[in-house]
């Protein structure tokens, strides 16, 4: 019994430890004025991270959209209430599928691929030798990775919505022919700007922040073995999608609920 | 000032887990010299090097290097010092993603203001002297272990360091190599006048440069001197090691239990 007390306790201060230590690792690594040569790294990893991860997450929500929109139509249909099937997938995206998504995909695709990547660097001592050769590390490799997928995620947030409206659009009004005008109109009439787009993007710029940081704290962490980067890549991916999914219920509850 | 020592170990303690790796142990490394750290396997060489370069913290001790207290220096002010210094990591640790060239204009692109065309004669020369200049192109994972280290060396020694570590510099290189290999580092110690701490398992190779020797075994220092004095050291430890007999009271196998009760009590257990 007192062994599992002494476990739980041990396992509770190595959390508040790691926390410790991922708090500090952002402020040293994200907080700073990027030099010339800074903004050139930042741009290559905008590649990696960005541009390299614009055709799962478009392709993604072209067949998000399409989905949603054939969903959709069966049960408004039953109301006769299929002209605000363009209002409907415009807000579940915006609000909602566009951020997680493309949040989640942004995890399994970049996120992962970042964890490994520094892990690697890790394990080869490439990080040591740029420590011993008077480089900052978490200026050099950590810093420019962590501001990329800041930017990133909530650009590819937009294209995913702005391709999966165009997916609803293509099976509802070409396919399935809801009226076009009805379909465009009944969503510039009920989307927000502020309140729907904005709040989604804010929720974008979290997640960004938040699957971006544990994918660059955990590798620049792992116990630089195989066994080790294996186990910081699953983590990545598990702790940025709870993350990203707990996270969605909080910001939402503030923006949509009813104390909002 | 000139004649104080590079770089002054004072009490080092320093453990991994329930491990002692050192129990108080004291060096001195003197300005413009090449002292040698030698000692079995696993005695921590490799460790030391890394406390020496800051990126260890010791559980006890000091350490300075040219008058700076190394772990009591703020993180910018270890990577101002560290500019002073170069290393050669046993692995190599070149940027995998940086070809040849580039893994040595490495340190000269970060850290001076010298145009394009300068960069490419230093880069030429330091390649020039490990003897790859033609391999400038390559990438690491298209050179061997012992040119890997080669270009390791390059690297180190881009800034002309005041200070320069070297971590087994001989494994891996052919007859050859090896030869150039001490040389070079001979002259970089005579033409530049640098510091050189190395740590090595070649003994003859070793001594012929080392112009002060430490032997270390179980987390204490166990023998120091010249090469020419511990060549002739009376205690039978360090004879065993710089004449490299089997047998001696240095035991070559690890800590176990009686090899044949060992074998004969299996009972299907590892």
């Amino acid at each position: 019994m007192i062994q599992r007390i002494w476990r739980l306790g041990r396992r509770g201060c190595e959390l508040l430890e790691a926390l410790g230590r991922s708090g500090q690792f952002l402020l040293q690594s994200a907080v700073g004025v990027p030099s010339r040569e800074g903004w050139y790294l930042w741009l290559r990893q905008m590649h990696f991270v960005g541009v390299l991860s614009l055709a799962i997450v478009l392709v993604s929500g072209l067949f998000i959209g399409m989905v949603m929109a054939l969903q959709g139509y069966t049960i408004l249909v039953d109301f006769g209430a299929e002209q605000a099937l363009g209002q409907m997938v415009a807000l579940s995206l915006l609000r909602e599928l566009a951020p997680v998504v493309a949040a989640l995909l942004f995890a399994g695709r970049a996120g992962s691929a970042l964890t490994a990547e520094i892990g690697l660097m890790k394990a080869t001592e490439q990080l040591t030798s740029m420590e011993m050769i008077g480089v900052d590390p978490l200026r050099r490799v950590v810093a420019p990775r962590l501001w990329a997928g800041f930017v990133a995620l909530p650009l590819l947030t937009i294209g995913f919505s702005v391709v999966g409206i165009y997916g609803g659009y293509l099976v509802g009004v070409e396919w399935l022919g809801v009226f076009e005008g009805s379909y465009w109109g009944n969503m510039q009439a009920s989307v927000d700007f502020v309140g729907d787009v904005g709040n989604g993007m804010v929720k974008s710029l979290v997640f960004a922040l938040v699957v971006t940081w544990i994918a660059v704290f955990q590798g620049y962490d792992l116990i630089p073995t195989s066994e080790g980067i294996s186990r910081a890549t699953t983590r990545t991916v598990v702790y940025s999608s709870l993350a990203v999914l707990g996270l969605d219920f909080v910001l939402t509850a503030l923006m949509f609920g009813e104390f909002s | 000032m000139s004649d104080s020592p590079f770089v002054v170990v004072e009490g080092l303690s320093f453990s991994r887990g329930d491990k002692d790796i050192f129990s108080g142990i004291d060096l001195r490394v003197p300005r413009g010299k090449i002292t040698a750290i030698m000692g079995p396997s696993g005695t921590g060489k490799t460790t030391l090097l890394k406390l020496i370069g800051g990126q260890l913290v010791p559980d006890a001790g000091r350490i300075w290097i040219d008058g700076h207290e190394v772990h009591a220096l703020s993180r910018k002010a270890l990577f101002v010092l560290r500019r002073r210094m170069g290393m050669l990591f046993q692995s190599g640790a070149l940027f995998s993603d940086l070809s040849v060239y580039e893994n040595v204009a490495f340190p000269l692109r970060v850290h001076t203001n010298l145009p394009g065309a300068m960069i490419r004669d230093v880069v030429l020369m330091k390649l020039q002297a490990v003897g790859l200049r033609g391999a400038r192109d390559l990438m690491p994972a298209e050179l061997s272990g012992g040119m890997a280290r080669r270009v390791a060396l390059a690297r180190a020694i881009a800034l002309d360091p005041e200070l320069i570590l070297y971590d087994e510099p001989f494994v891996g290189q052919d007859p050859i190599s090896m030869g150039v290999l001490v040389q070079l580092i001979k002259r970089l110690n005579e033409a530049l006048g640098l510091t050189a701490v190395v740590v090595s398992h070649d003994i003859k190779e070793t001594l012929s440069i080392a112009d002060y020797v430490y032997v270390i075994a179980d987390g204490q220092v166990m023998a120091h001197g010249t090469p020419t004095t511990l060549d002739v050291d009376d205690d039978p430890r360090v004879s065993q090691f710089v004449h490299g007999e089997p047998d001696g009271p240095v035991p070559f196998h690890y800590p176990a239990s009686d090899f044949f009760t060992d074998i004969l009590d299996s009972g299907g257990r590892q």
